[in-house]
């Protein structure tokens, strides 16, 4: 074979590699670093006036995504002074019961699906590839697209409490009450939420591809920033733990569109599946906002104390530790559920366990204290603040986990006492110090020590003022979610106590945002650096530039900055990696996952408008539902898919120019890659596990109706028919092969024989489809959960099997075109992969349409 | 059977990419090879428990399945314990000295990921111990 | 005799070893809800058990925070990284480790004695929007029907059977034991084993919906041989009404269609859609723990009960005359 016929996807890295001190210790000429500088400012700049608003790079999307998921928090806090408005005195009627329910609803909903969740991944997509000396996240486009999804449907469900119409059955929305609840609340959180889940899985893929393939050369995983470990877990944990909230959320849309009976006890359903999925989402969730938050803590606390963080491998070890145990405690929010001791004590043993890995990151951090020489700043002092508050959570944590004390305290003030402890503690105080500590890094302005002292002292006395006392209001016999009291238990002056704190944290809160958004003109840029920290986001130039880093280092120690003498300095020149941006495109390098190998020039995509539109009409097909508009939401559902084949044909996966570009200090590297090499595919593989995920809680579910019902299947009752499931099976694997086998012909050179596989698969593929229809024609979901629950696994697998043929026509049509060719593969690639997991769905529902049942 | 030849670079190495995808995926999934077995002990313990008082709490015993998970829980522990001996001996503290693995080198790599898998085995090992202790003192669905 | 004061009136003393717990927790003592109350075995195990974990968090508490303000604001210079690692490894799992297994087992043993089986009265309650059915089931296989109020003999374990009838409610009385849910279609059992006569109070504790707040009830103990008076006083059909004030509003019942949702044994009303009031007038709280029995309580109910209960199902009967509704009010007062 010679080299031409080589697919450009199996090229490999040329020259040297790593650097040697001779090639670092090269000056760059003078008139090239100019030449340099212009090309790679003209390549990130910004657009400008309206077209603004069609930026994708990182630091302008996580900007506003930061501050949007704030804003949303802002508003769910005064939802909060509201409700302790009303619970100022007994028997206040300052507020009707149901706009109360409506606002601790939304209050709970905002606070996790609107600021806790993204504001974790609006940080990260902000700072997270300056730690990593990236140019850019690896789909910034889909970052704008998520922070699109995310703005629309965040003002959608917020939005709706100005029309009384906002969902009012708790954030957890157990059923029956939300599905017999009148009017289209639950439909809004369910629709709304369920949009937003989906952009926060994009932005999930997205940081865990980021943290895995855009790394700078050389740094390993042993020497990467903390952060980036735990954005690895919370990123595994949400492809785990939000999809089977997606997959009750369909099944429980099914219930409330058509009747279908998931969770009503007359026809066999039973409202505790809705519970075990939730929580199995629920809890894993709390971690989810806990970690990254910890993380942050774990970038400022060297930098306090001067040293490297002392137990490195410790902290990696509680961060991996805790995001699998964190699967292993949902049923401690169903300890008075009725289940066997026996099953509670399992999960009571697993709640205690969790407490040994996250004792151990806050055992690391005080032992890095004690061992540095510590340098107090504003950022340290929430740090301080945030401990304080989460020990007193985690300890009323360790009570609560076990399950008698629970069954007291379950559904009291004591735990919402117990969980704004931990939030406060996990979350709030340790994001504010990331904002004092952070923000002369995006902004290059301090924020102002004086009003950053007032709000620390405002928001951390009002918050214990508020909270504790509601340790004993719980243990006094007050319920949650009640919107009055009656006099006379004692729980009146706790209540009024509350109120002035809650006034107090809000006092403390205007003035950190104040601090925020005050005119900065005057107040001098920061010096580069301001903290003195070790890691690679303080490299960054003074005054701010759109490309990131200069130059990509390679990187050899965990805090190179302290580590790494000259390496500032060489950034600057250009001596490393990527100086120059000759032919106009944005680029960033994709290294290897374990040992950050310099693999490919991966191009970045730059400003688009598509990306808003896909977002709108994506929102569309979610919104429309809500108002049973079926017809508005087919049609934007289909412009949705047309626009993301429009954004995908045109940037990802094009033939480059040329295969080779040299990046600097000796080095050639691919600009073109496919399969395993390339960060689509690994986007593909990550997003189809958590796809998986949501299929299992499906399965799951027809298992859990057989345990818990003792006429599942109901006796007599009509099966699918075997024939049809057969065929549809049989004709889904067959696509399946055809796809496969079409990857192989066409890198064979064999293009013909590809295109015919690829034409002929749809066709297989759409019979199949329509075989599982049939198959289940004959069944009544209405009439029980059995074929309810066979015609949801239908609709599952008819869904994804439109997916897969759309796929199928893209890849015949880029072969067609030009796009896909035997060198040029890429596309194909991922396209198989989606079939890996399709053509197993499909095996998968094929057996549990048509046999399980039988046999059960 | 280490990842070390990765060191020879600077050469640029074949890169077949079915290869560097299994022998990275295995590396990095090393280290949860441990919280992978104490899911599992989770799982199949409430599975078997919630089956069994739900379906078949007529049919035999609450006892032997009680021991059957004890026994299971028996090698899980074993699994687990030989698992951490392995990463203990991939961390090689006793010959470097070196407990930190600070340095960008494909042998700090190496000996950090087996310092994380072996604390991960004895966090692993607790919690299966912890959720072996209901079936140890509780033994009835109610 | 409101209820408000008749339930002061038979406070349980407080434990006087929870004095020496916390100041604070001197005002828990004033409660009828309050879970520091043991009026039984079970509240009492959980009350220790709390106190235990309580000391334990305090101190620990300290602990951590104390090597933390240490560690920055005492003495910022650096110290012994030997140290240090020693108290990750200390600190971080050995500690945890033990403490907390100790606990786990403390916990776990407390729970099949928290749900011994009963020997005591079985009671069926079911939750419904917003107010409790109560069925006491008597040996002769008999079931006496009331509402809104349990009473449970002192010293014996009483079992309930727990229902509901649409959505999922919770049942618990803070001073007795724990909590258990109530769903629709699915029975749920707990035990509770009160000791000190005295009333309680009970309330939903699952949100229900729009007057979940108002989901409410007292629970009386009373010794053993009071209760199966009560009980068999309680089977017994209506009084008669005593006044002919009464019997206008026995009238006016039974024509304004009361009796299509209520039962009054004894009488031609048989419903069963909303609470039975055969005795209420003998109980301590009307409309599930939301207003007290007496005559003006009863009055202010039936003219608009969604004012006292926002959704409530009952509807207002605000187009009948102060004197009908004083009339209906004084019959129901009458069922003692």
């Amino acid at each position: 074979m010679t080299d031409r016929q080589i697919p450009a996807g199996d090229l490999m890295a040329e020259g040297v590699y790593p650097p040697t001190e001779e090639m670092l210790n090269e000056p760059v000429p003078e008139e090239v670093q100019k030449r340099q500088k212009e090309n790679l400012r003209k390549a990130w700049k910004t657009p400008d006036g309206w077209r603004y608003w069609t930026a994708v790079n990182n630091s302008e999307v996580g900007a506003w995504y930061t501050m949007t998921a704030f804003v949303f928090m802002l508003i769910a806090g005064v939802m909060a002074l509201l409700m302790r408005l009303q619970l100022w005195v007994p028997e206040n009627d300052l507020i009707s019961a149901d706009m109360f329910n409506q606002l601790f609803t939304m209050h709970g909903s905002a606070m996790m699906f609107l600021f806790a969740v993204p504001m974790f991944e609006a940080i990260s997509i902000l700072i997270l590839p300056a730690f990593l000396g990236a140019r850019d996240m690896p789909f910034p486009r889909l970052s704008a697209y998520g922070y699109w999804a995310f703005l629309i449907g965040g003002i959608f469900v917020i939005g709706s409490i100005l029309f009384s119409a906002a969902p009012k059955a708790g954030w957890f929305m157990y059923p029956p009450l939300a599905t017999i609840e009148l009017g289209i609340g639950s439909d809004i959180w369910l629709l709304g939420l369920s949009f937003i889940e989906i952009a926060s899985i994009a932005a999930a893929v997205e940081l865990i591809v980021g943290a895995l393939k855009c790394r700078p050369p050389g740094m390993r995983v042993n020497v990467m920033p903390l952060y980036a470990w735990y954005v690895l877990v919370v990123g595994g944990m949400i492809l785990f733990a939000f999809p089977p909230l997606i997959a009750g959320d369909f099944l429980f849309e099914l219930e409330r569109s058509f009747d279908w009976p998931f969770f009503d006890h007359t026809r066999g359903g039973d409202p505790m599946l809705w519970q075990h999925l939730f929580w199995i989402f629920g809890h894993p969730e709390v971690y989810i906002i806990f970690l990254p938050s910890i993380a942050i803590a774990a970038m400022i606390v060297p930098t306090v104390a001067r040293r490297p963080i002392l137990g490195y491998s410790w902290i990696v070890l509680s961060a991996v530790g805790t995001g699998f145990l964190s699967f292993g405690l949902w049923v401690h929010h169903m300890y008075t559920t009725g289940l066997p001791n026996i099953s509670l004590g399992f999960f009571s043993a697993a709640s205690e366990a969790v407490v040994i890995p996250t004792g151990i990151q806050l055992f690391a951090f005080v032992a890095t204290l004690i061992a540095g020489r510590v340098k107090m700043t504003l950022p340290m002092l929430w740090i301080a603040g945030a401990l304080a508050i989460f020990t007193a959570g985690g300890l009323t944590g360790v009570m609560v986990a076990v399950a008698p004390f629970d069954w007291q305290v379950h559904d009291t003030y004591f735990i919402v006492a117990h969980l704004h402890y931990t939030l406060f503690g996990g979350m709030v105080f340790p994001v504010i110090a990331g904002v004092y500590y952070f923000f002369p890094f995006f902004r290059k302005k301090m924020l102002s020590e004086r009003l950053g002292r007032w709000a620390f002292w405002l928001i951390f006395t009002g918050f214990n003022v508020t909270f504790l006392p509601m340790h004993l209001t719980g243990l006094l016999g007050m319920p949650r979610r009640v919107y009055t009291y009656p006099g006379g238990l004692g729980i009146d002056w706790l209540n009024q106590i509350s109120t002035v704190g809650a006034f107090v944290i809000a006092a403390g809160f205007a003035i950190f945002a104040w601090d925020i958004v005050r005119p900065k003109k005057d107040q001098p840029q920061i010096a580069r650096n301001p903290w003195g920290g070790g890691t690679l986001e303080w490299s960054h130039e003074i005054p701010e530039t759109k490309w990131g880093v200069r130059s990509i280092p390679h990187i050899t120690t965990r805090y190179p900055l302290w580590d790494q003498p000259k390496l500032v300095e060489r950034m600057d020149a250009g001596r490393y990696y990527l100086p120059d941006a000759e032919e106009g495109y944005r680029e960033t390098i994709v290294t290897s996952v374990i040992d950050a190998r310099p693999i490919q020039v991966q191009r970045v995509t730059g400003p688009a408008y598509i990306t808003i539109m896909a977002a709108a009409f994506t929102g569309g097909a979610f919104i429309f539902p809500t108002f049973h508009l079926y017809t508005p939401a087919i049609i934007c559902a289909a412009f949705a898919v047309v626009s993301i084949i429009y954004w995908l044909w045109t940037t990802t996966a094009r033939p480059p120019e040329k295969d080779m570009k040299d990046v600097g200090l000796g080095l050639s590297l691919p600009t073109y890659a496919a399969g395993p090499q390339a960060v689509g595919w690994w986007a593909v593989w990550i997003t189809m596990l958590g796809d998986a995920t949501a299929f299992a809680s499906l399965v799951f579910g027809v298992f859990f109706y057989w345990t818990s019902n003792t006429a599942f299947p109901p006796p007599g009752a009509e099966h699918a028919s075997g024939l049809f499931v057969a065929l549809a099976t049989a004709a889904f694997a067959l696509s399946w092969a055809l796809t496969r086998g079409a990857r192989s012909l066409n890198r064979a050179g064999r293009v013909g024989l590809a295109r015919a596989a690829l034409a002929a698969a749809p066709l297989l593929t759409l019979s199949g489809m329509g075989g599982f229809i049939l198959s289940v024609l004959d069944l009544d979901p209405t009439s029980h959960v059995y074929p309810a629950m066979m015609w949801a696994l239908m609709v599952w697998v008819v869904a994804h099997g439109i997916a897969g043929t759309i796929m199928q026509l893209y890849c015949l049509a880029g072969s067609l075109f030009g796009k896909l060719t035997p060198r040029y593969d890429a596309d194909l690639w991922n396209v198989t992969l989606f079939w890996h997991f399709l053509g197993l769905t499909a095996l998968v529902t094929g057996a549990m349409i048509g046999l399980v049942p039988r046999m059960m | 059977m280490d990842r070390d030849d990765h060191d020879r670079e600077p050469q640029p190495q074949p890169h077949g990419d079915e290869r560097e995808f299994s022998e990275e995926r295995e590396s990095l999934w090393r280290i949860a090879f441990a919280p992978t077995i104490w899911a599992f002990h989770f799982i199949i313990s409430y599975a078997a428990v919630s089956v069994y008082c739900f379906k078949f709490g007529a049919l035999f015993d609450m006892n032997t399945l009680r021991f059957a998970l004890i026994a299971m829980t028996a090698l899980m522990l074993a699994a687990i314990a030989w698992i951490g001996w392995r990463a203990f001996l991939r961390w090689d503290v006793r010959d470097t000295g070196e407990f930190t693995n600070p340095e960008g080198s494909a042998e700090d790599r190496h000996q950090f990921l087996g310092h994380a898998g072996f604390l991960l085995a004895i966090v692993s090992f607790i919690g299966v111990v912890y959720d072996t202790l209901p079936l140890i003192l509780l033994g009835s669905c109610r | 005799m409101t209820r408000d004061t008749r339930a002061r009136r038979a406070l349980p003393p407080g434990s006087s070893r929870l004095l020496l717990a916390s100041p604070l927790l001197l005002a828990a003592c004033e409660g009828r809800q309050s879970v520091l109350v043991d009026g039984g075995a079970d509240a009492r195990i959980l009350t220790d058990l709390f106190v235990v974990m309580l000391v334990g968090a305090v101190v620990l508490w300290f602990g951590m925070n104390g090597l933390f303000y240490w560690a920055t604001r005492r003495s910022p210079a650096p110290h012994s990284q030997r140290v240090a690692n020693w108290l990750v490894v200390l600190g971080g799992i050995l500690f945890p480790t033990v403490t907390l297994g100790a606990l786990l087992v403390y916990g776990l043993t407390l729970m099949p004695e928290l749900r011994a089986t009963g020997d005591g009265p079985v009671i069926r309650v079911t939750g419904e929007q917003w107010w409790w059915r109560v069925e006491y089931e008597r040996e002769d296989g008999s079931t006496v029907t009331t509402a809104n109020e349990i009473r449970l003999p002192a010293g014996e374990r009483s079992t309930f059977l727990l229902d509901s009838k649409k959505v999922i409610h919770s049942f618990w009385v803070p001073s007795l034991g724990g909590k258990m849910d109530m769903f629709p279609g699915r029975v749920t059992e707990m035990t509770l084993g009160p000791e000190k006569p005295g009333i309680y109070r009970g309330q939903c504790a699952e949100f229900c919906g729009e007057s979940h707040a108002w989901m409410a009830f007292e629970a009386e103990v009373m010794e053993p041989d009071a209760f199966e008076a009560w009980l068999d006083a309680e089977a017994e059909p209506a009084a008669a009404p005593a006044t002919p004030e009464a019997g206008r509003g026995a009238a006016l019942f039974l024509t304004q269609g009361c009796g299509a949702c209520h039962t009054v044994r004894g009488t031609p009303a048989m419903g069963r859609v909303g609470p039975d009031l055969t005795h209420v007038g003998a109980r301590h709280s009307l409309a599930a723990g939301r207003l007290g029995t007496g005559v003006e309580d009863f009055a202010r109910w039936v003219a608009n009960p969604g004012a006292w209960k926002p959704g409530a199902e009952m509807p207002a009967y605000d187009h009948l005359s102060d004197a009908q509704i004083g009339a209906i009010a004084a019959y129901l007062e009458g069922l003692e």
